[in-house]
């Protein structure tokens, strides 16, 4: 009785931790989505019967194809420079910790904080050949004009270069706090059994905080496949139009807020929260990465 | 203590992303309420920071009677802004100054969001624009009121004309072969990778990029002749060289062509002068040397015409509450002469330009008025190229970065025109040859 009687306390407390985050999941998720579902399948000038008219209108969009491309080759090279450098910077800063560890978390942090609009700013001066104090570097490249860094073939490096530097910071020095949480006796017992740092790393570490890199590149993820004030500051200031419709969201923002077509781009934007949700769902049951939470709930 | 500024780091990049972000962002409803409120008369202005002492000026001018808040909201930023509002149904401006092309999105019925100004604005108002507001003819009705004109005009260095002995073309062929001469000497025809493309040859010419027939109709055809005769013509002088394919106000090209001096003569509007050939921070041609001359003629053409790049709009909401207010502010920020005097732009308003020109004329900066050459084409804004519902400003983006990408001039204009081809009939016109 008594027992039961804790359980359910258990589960008031539960609910009730759990209550503010449910309503502010409701006013700006659940509802929107709601909304937008509603919009994609109204009647409208593209969508005159009403019904999946819009999803269909946005698969044959000639846009479409290409931003899904541009997006998909933008991942294929972020993704892995972030999982890579994020976990070796992140190794290394924990391997050197005695020392030099308070500024270099610094430096890695201070790109971070120059987001946004800022950041494209500073990487259009950085790679534009004219202003560029790397330009003598670039001439050695045969690159002297702006168009030959600024051109369609190099977006996805460009812009795979612009987050990196404003996202890596920050993991690096999550990742560092993970790392923390690897208990020091099973380091030194690492050690006396002749294990030297780079096994450490590699063997020991490496392993204890995989499911952090993995939760990292799903979040990653999410934001490179959102990716778009790169790509529509950059077209929308210095070259007008080189990253126009580049990214899904773009086009999207275009559907909705130049082409009055908002079935269309809610339609769009769902169709990207699919695949999202899709995503976090194999993070939650394909990957360990909740399963000390789940053995503590069988537990109790 | 690592761990407390660990943590104190992670808090301040937090704190630090959380301003990005938040500063990222926008208040896209506004503070207008000006639909609603029953107290004093009130006025909500949208404006671009060059319109703002207009729009101060107004509102000095009729403190007594009418409350006119002037908003600074990004030209980019106000489409998408009226459309969120139409979705809200609240949060209009009363009055806007918009590009150009909006007026047709602003004008349909589906999006309403124009004032048919055609018994709000005394028809001597629009007469004394004679042709310059024709722009904002849609179906028989003013839906907006033109702010200034940006007809294209053929600038020319006089010192480089006069060292290599050269005349002032005054038809394209004419343009071309003397173009032709610079070949060799480091002097450039200008520069097309951009707007300019469009607005300084395709549409003179005449080719039919956003030819808008009636509501839902219209044509666009990169194979008309009026198409192809600018890409046989143009293409021979970007290959020799002596046409840059780069943007006029791209860096490079600005630091090693244009403050070289070595733009011979440019196609380009109006408001290059002022804006573009003089600053010092941009092209930064001495005192002296630049002039105006009208726009090369087209063979088989009878009038010389211009296209246009750029030409700001002042659109009244159907919204406002006091909708004669409203049209009235409007009329004085698209109007009035002393508004207009000092500004790079050339006035759309006859009576203003009339000032405007009397200013630049007599400025010693230029070797020869310019303003002749910019009122004869005031009235040669060639018609065929109209306001349309697509995305217009957007897609001449793509013409820039394929030409910037070294696409022949062709190759460019059909990808461009491709993509208004695909998006004409998304917001419901029928496209024809």
């Amino acid at each position: 009785m008594l027992r039961h009687r804790s359980k359910l306390m258990g589960q008031i407390n539960g609910f009730l931790m759990f209550l503010p985050y449910l309503i502010l999941l409701v006013m700006f998720a659940v509802v929107p989505i709601i909304l937008a579902a509603s919009v994609s399948i109204e009647t409208s000038l593209t969508n005159p019967s009403g019904g999946f008219g819009n999803y269909l209108f946005v698969l044959q969009d000639f846009r479409f194809l290409p931003a899904v491309i541009n997006v998909s080759l933008f991942l294929l090279i972020y993704l892995p420079t972030m999982l890579i450098v994020v976990a070796g910077l992140s190794l290394l800063l924990d391997t050197i910790k005695a020392r030099h560890s308070v500024p270099l978390r610094l430096a890695y942090l201070v790109p971070a904080g120059i987001t946004g609009s800022v950041a494209i700013l500073v990487w259009y001066f950085m790679l534009e050949p004219t202003y560029s104090p790397f330009a003598p570097l670039f001439a050695e490249f045969g690159l002297t004009q702006g168009t030959d860094i600024f051109n369609s073939g190099n977006l996805i490096y460009i812009f795979a270069l612009m987050t990196f530097f404003t996202g890596a910071g920050n993991w690096i020095v999550i990742q560092y706090g993970s790392l923390q949480s690897i208990p020091d006796d099973l380091l030194e017992a690492a050690k006396l059994d002749g294990a030297n740092a780079w096994q450490v790393a590699i063997r020991i570490k490496l392993p204890l905080i995989r499911k952090y890199l993995i939760y990292m590149l799903v979040l990653v993820m999410a934001a490179g496949l959102q990716i778009f004030v790169e790509p529509y500051l950059i077209s929308s200031s210095v070259y007008p139009g080189l990253a126009k419709d580049w990214s899904l969201n773009q086009l999207s923002y275009t559907l909705a807020f130049l082409g009055s077509n908002l079935g269309a781009a809610t339609a769009l934007s769902l169709m990207l929260l699919v695949v999202m949700v899709i995503l976090a769902l194999l993070v939650i049951f394909r990957t360990d990465f909740f399963d000390e939470a789940k053995e503590k709930i069988k537990e109790s | 203590m690592n761990r407390k500024l660990l943590s104190s780091l992670a808090i301040a990049s937090a704190l630090t992303l959380g301003a990005c972000a938040g500063g990222g962002t926008s208040d896209a409803g506004g503070s207008s309420d000006s639909g609603e409120s029953a107290g004093p008369r009130t006025l909500l202005v949208w404006v671009d920071t060059v319109r703002e002492p207009a729009c101060k000026s107004y509102q000095e001018s009729v403190a007594a009677d009418i409350a006119v808040t002037c908003e600074v909201v990004g030209q980019e930023e106000i489409l998408p802004k009226i459309l969120l509002s139409n979705q809200a149904g609240q949060g209009w401006p009363d009055v806007v100054f918009s590009p150009p092309n909006s007026v047709s999105i602003y004008a349909e019925a589906g999006n309403g969001y124009a004032l048919n100004l055609d018994e709000y604005v005394d028809s001597a108002i629009i007469d004394a624009y004679n042709t310059s507001n024709d722009w904002c003819l849609i179906d028989g009705s003013y839906y907006c009121l033109k702010n200034d004109l940006a007809q294209t005009v053929l600038w020319y260095d006089t010192v480089i004309f006069d060292e290599l002995g050269l005349t002032v073309p005054t038809t394209m062929e004419e343009f071309a072969d003397t173009a032709m001469m610079l070949e060799g000497t480091d002097y450039v025809a200008g520069a097309i990778g951009d707007q300019g493309f469009y607005a300084g040859y395709l549409w003179p010419s005449g080719c039919p990029v956003a030819d808008v027939q009636d509501a839902t109709t219209v044509r666009i055809n990169p194979d008309a002749p009026e198409c192809t005769r600018v890409f046989e013509l143009m293409q021979p002088l970007v290959d020799a060289g002596v046409v840059d394919s780069r943007s006029a106000f791209d860096a490079g090209f600005i630091t090693e062509v244009a403050q070289q001096q070595k733009v011979a003569m440019n196609i380009g509007p109006s408001w290059w002068g002022e804006f573009v050939i003089r600053p010092a921070d941009s092209w930064a041609i001495p005192e002296g040397r630049m002039a105006a001359a009208e726009m090369p003629k087209w063979d088989g053409e009878s009038t010389a015409w211009s296209g246009e790049w750029g030409g700001g709009i002042w659109v009244v909401s159907s919204h406002a509450e006091n909708l004669q207010d409203a049209a009235d502010a409007g009329v004085y920020l698209a109007t009035d002469p002393d508004m207009r005097e000092d500004k790079v732009t050339f006035p759309g308003y006859q009576p203003a330009f009339e000032k405007w020109a009397a200013r630049l004329g007599v400025d010693t900066y230029y070797a020869s008025d310019p303003t002749v050459a910019m009122v004869a084409q005031a009235s040669r804004i060639r018609q065929d190229n109209n306001p349309v519902r697509y995305d217009m400003r957007g897609q001449i983006g793509v013409l820039q970065t394929e030409i910037n990408s070294g696409a022949t001039l062709e190759d460019s204009t059909r990808t461009f025109m491709q993509t208004l081809i695909e998006l004409a009939p998304s917001v419901g016109y029928t496209v024809i040859d």
